[in-house]
């Protein structure tokens, strides 16, 4: 009877379980729909994972995406521009290209009222690199206010850097000609201002502690699974947010959120959707799938310093073969487009270099001339690299695709290897491949972040490259405030990679969400900034 | 009697001092595979944005690039002192994480526990009942397939075909209005869920539990209705049970009363031991339903190279399979005499 007895009790629980599963809830997986406390707020879901949210550890998308809303940087780039304009200052102006005045606008306040003033962009400068969090993004971008070690390393910041004359006044002083510092200031994990009463000057706070002057404050944040927004009642900036509350569901997998948004049981998803997902989702009517420019980029990188990349005329007659439009069609589905330049479209100084030299469509017989005169027999040996998963799977097809295109042109025969991130981005710089993918997601939203990376001394990829005319170009244009300077100097860069041929660009990926019925503004955030505005999104209750 | 007496205490103070070479075994393997594997947080991470100089500046930040010995030495001296350190990749300290997330996982295994039951036990029954008959080849099969399927199949296929017939979730714990609103007492939701009282919240946990349980526990029912069954098949051949149908008792009385509770004796041994293959099956399953357990987090650690926290996450998971075991040898020894010879 005993036995009986427990076995009935198990069944019961597990078919009341069941049973009340089943039955379905009255409040919608929806936030916001079922409970007249959250009207009009709408739930985003996405792939971006969080590494702190305190700006002081973090360089990555997620954590910036919550940052953007909680924190007030110096600048910002309002949506659909690409020039920095004032957030927490009413203006940030060059006296030189060393010198950067900021004027606070007045009274900004933090979410529990604290006022803002310029002790308090100090002290964020001051603490991010004091921290030196190697997480963070302040020892790689804040180099131009800070103390150096001989090695070129940053140790923290220099006293010198940062005046505060009085309470609405912070005045830059940089150890070199640097005009992507206003660029800089707008990205959360170098610039966000947080309130010094309550962050530790040498040590982060706690994800669920953080508050900021920004339209949103965190109201809860579970590591890795939600994140809540509210709005934020002492915010006066520009930044009317738009939903009094905003949820933040992380998912580990893209099949996983495209399920939810299809089910309605998130409003957005944004970030990052695979070419597959967002083509059946096309056809799917109780769904938009929005689309805006994108920055992020997929480039091949040729080893320029041995094996047969050493030879200008081998790259070249690669960047002659190489079909973008088949790229873009046959690998991703016609989900992204073509580049023909290392600067995506839209960028102030953007020219389309590789398309000016060598055309928008392949051309053999100009490779073949090209190799020919170059005195280099063919067909020409090469080792091509890529990583299956880091990029996405569709980084297999593009691989194919292009493999498929030199052997196609006779001139090339192509050994193609791929190995996983982690050992792809050691054995990458140390010579395993001719040549290999990679992919770029900006810091800021300037053409210098596109090019000084790349370009000089051989590029954090580390190929080998090496041009005294490149390195002078990059250190003119950072050294000049007159942006039609900047942007000429920007398009003799582009038409110099053109010539080089240290990489190929191939591809620049759209801005994509989709979003279910009763969600509008999502289309006013989808620009190449890549900052999802959560502030500008709102649904009908 | 005496020395019987006495051999239970011993019995079980050996069990618990094997399970300290067996947690350095473990710890050290799980050291050195992560180490041996290419990678690191930083590569992981950095790896596509800084150039090769600015990657050993963060290296040494964290202390990745001394001696590997000194790295194990450390590794164990924090260990010892419970000290299971800090995530890299999010900035949380392991024990956070367990307390975070290990109610989901959690809830979601004696969810899976429960539908495995639920399925498996009467269906061995039954198949030891039909033996040889079409039902008995059709639960076999059963058992077979759901044994052999990838958890992760399984998954799919009730995420698209199931979810949207009985209209529900296919992702998370809760719904975020929930985990907004339910307070934070125990950090297992369905008992915060149960404790607040809300009985929209304690439907909408239980709505979210329902697939990903179900998915679970027919992934390990598969082993309830093969031993069930087997056990079944030996106790109708006993003595005793001949006897009493010999003594004119309804056979169909003599499977309730007597076969099916003795069949049923050495499955719940077995039951503890699948404690293993559940934890192994839950990190499968929250990856598919985006459930906030142990096991997801553990693959995004992986994925990131985060070497403390995959450390500090597979020690506990281990103590907690080393500790049922635990509990089931000195359950068996409690029942059986014969186990502490």
């Amino acid at each position: 009877m005993g036995m009986r007895r427990h076995l009935g009790a198990i069944s019961g629980a597990a078919v009341l379980l069941l049973a009340v599963a089943a039955c379905g809830s009255n409040r919608d997986s929806s936030a916001g729909t079922g409970s007249s406390t959250t009207g009009g707020s709408y739930t985003l879901g996405t792939t971006d994972t969080v590494t702190a949210v305190d700006p002081a550890g973090s360089y990555d998308l997620g954590s910036s995406t919550l940052q953007y809303s909680i924190f007030q940087t110096l600048l910002t780039i309002p949506a659909g521009g690409n020039t920095p304009e004032g957030d927490a200052a009413q203006s940030c102006n060059y006296d030189d290209p060393q010198t950067l005045t900021c004027t606070l606008k007045p009274g900004l306040k933090f979410s529990n009222g604290d006022p803002l003033t310029s002790s308090d962009v100090k002290f964020s400068f001051q603490r991010a690199l004091t921290i030196a969090d190697p997480n963070g993004a302040a020892i790689y971008l804040l180099a131009s206010i800070g103390t150096l070690d001989k090695a070129g390393n940053v140790t923290g910041l220099d006293p010198k850097a940062i005046e505060t004359p009085d309470d609405t006044t912070v005045i830059f002083h940089l150890n070199k000609p640097d005009t992507t510092f206003q660029f800089v200031l707008t990205y959360p994990g170098a610039g966000d201002i947080v309130d010094e009463q309550v962050f530790p000057a040498d040590k982060e706070l706690a994800d669920d502690q953080v508050i900021g002057s920004g339209p949103y404050k965190l109201s809860q944040y579970k590591a890795g699974q939600q994140a809540v927004l509210e709005t934020n009642a002492n915010y006066s900036g520009d930044r009317e947010a738009k939903a009094p509350q905003v949820f933040i569901s992380y998912y580990q997998e893209a099949s996983a959120l495209k399920l939810a948004v299809e089910s309605g049981e998130i409003d957005v998803a944004w970030d990052t959707l695979g070419p597959t997902d967002i083509t059946a989702l096309k056809s799917n009517s109780d769904v938009t799938v929005a689309e805006g420019d994108g920055a992020a980029i997929r480039y091949w990188v040729w080893r320029t310093d041995s094996g047969p990349g050493k030879d200008q005329a081998v790259r070249k007659a690669a960047a002659q073969v190489i079909d973008r439009a088949a790229i873009a069609k046959n690998a991703y589905e016609g989900t992204v487009d073509p580049l023909y330049s290392i600067v995506p479209p839209g960028l102030p100084g953007q020219v389309d270099a590789f398309k000016s030299t060598y055309g928008s469509t392949p051309d053999i017989a100009a490779a073949k001339k090209t190799l020919a005169d170059a005195g280099v027999s063919t067909p020409v040996k090469i080792t091509m690299g890529y990583t299956p998963t880091h990029y996405g799977p569709n980084t297999v097809d593009e691989a194919t695709e292009y493999s498929r295109e030199l052997e196609d042109s006779g001139l090339f025969t192509v050994d193609t290897k791929s190995a996983e991130w982690e050992q792809y981005q050691t054995i990458y710089k140390q010579g395993a491949y001719d040549l290999w993918i990679l992919g770029w997601y900006p810091d800021f939203l300037d053409a210098d972040n596109y090019l000084a990376p790349f370009m000089v001394d051989g590029g954090f990829f580390s190929n080998g490259y090496h041009s005294d005319t490149v390195n002078q170009l990059v250190a003119d244009e950072r050294g000049t405030t007159n942006s039609a300077q900047r942007q000429a100097d920007f398009g003799k860069l582009q038409g110099q990679a053109a010539t080089d041929v240290p990489f190929i660009p191939s591809w620049v990926g759209k801005n994509v969400a989709v979003y279910g019925a009763g969600i509008s503004g999502v289309e006013d955030t989808l620009d190449p900034a890549y900052i999802f505005r959560l502030w500008t999104v709102s649904k009908s209750s | 009697m005496s020395a019987s007496a006495g051999s239970l205490p011993r019995f079980i103070a050996q069990r618990v001092l094997l399970v300290i070479p067996m947690v350095w075994i473990l710890m050290t393997l799980v050291f050195v595979v992560l180490r041996v594997a290419p990678g690191d947080p930083i590569s992981a991470a950095l790896g596509g944005k800084l150039t090769p100089a600015a990657l050993d500046q963060r290296r040494h930040a964290l202390g990745l690039d001394r001696p590997l010995i000194v790295q194990y030495g450390d590794y164990l001296g924090s260990i010892l002192h419970l000290d299971f350190g800090k995530s890299f990749t999010d900035n949380q300290s392991i024990l956070s994480v367990v307390r975070d997330n290990g109610g989901a996982t959690l809830s979601l295994t004696i969810a899976a526990f429960l539908v495995a039951l639920v399925i498996g036990i009467p269906l061995g029954l039954l198949a030891g009942r039909l033996r040889d008959t079409a039902p008995d080849v059709l639960i076999r099969l059963f058992g077979i397939i759901t044994y052999a399927t990838p958890i992760f199949f399984v998954g799919l296929l009730v995420q698209i075909h199931v979810a949207p017939l009985l209209g529900l979730p296919t992702s998370g714990d809760a719904s975020p209005e929930t985990l907004f609103v339910v307070p934070e007492r125990t950090h297992i939701l369905l008992v915060d869920a149960l404790l607040s009282g809300d009985w929209l919240s304690i439907q909408d946990v239980l709505t979210h539990l329902a697939l990903p349980a179900f998915t679970l526990g027919v992934a390990i029912c598969g082993v309830f209705i093969r031993l069930v069954r087997v056990n079944i098949l030996q106790t109708v051949q006993s003595d005793y049970v001949e006897a009493a149908q010999a003594r004119g008792i309804a056979r169909g009385k003599v499977m309730r009363n007597h076969a099916f509770r003795n069949a049923l004796v050495p499955v719940i041994t077995i039951v503890g031991l699948q404690m293993a293959l559940l934890l192994s099956g839950a990190i499968l399953t929250e990856s598919t339903f985006n459930w906030p357990g142990l096991g997801q987090k553990l693959v995004k650690y992986i994925n990131g190279r985060d070497y403390g926290a995959v450390q500090g996450i597979i020690t506990i998971f281990a103590l907690v399979v080393i500790f049922i075991s635990l509990l089931v040898d000195v359950v068996n020894a409690l029942i059986d005499p014969r186990v502490r010879y």
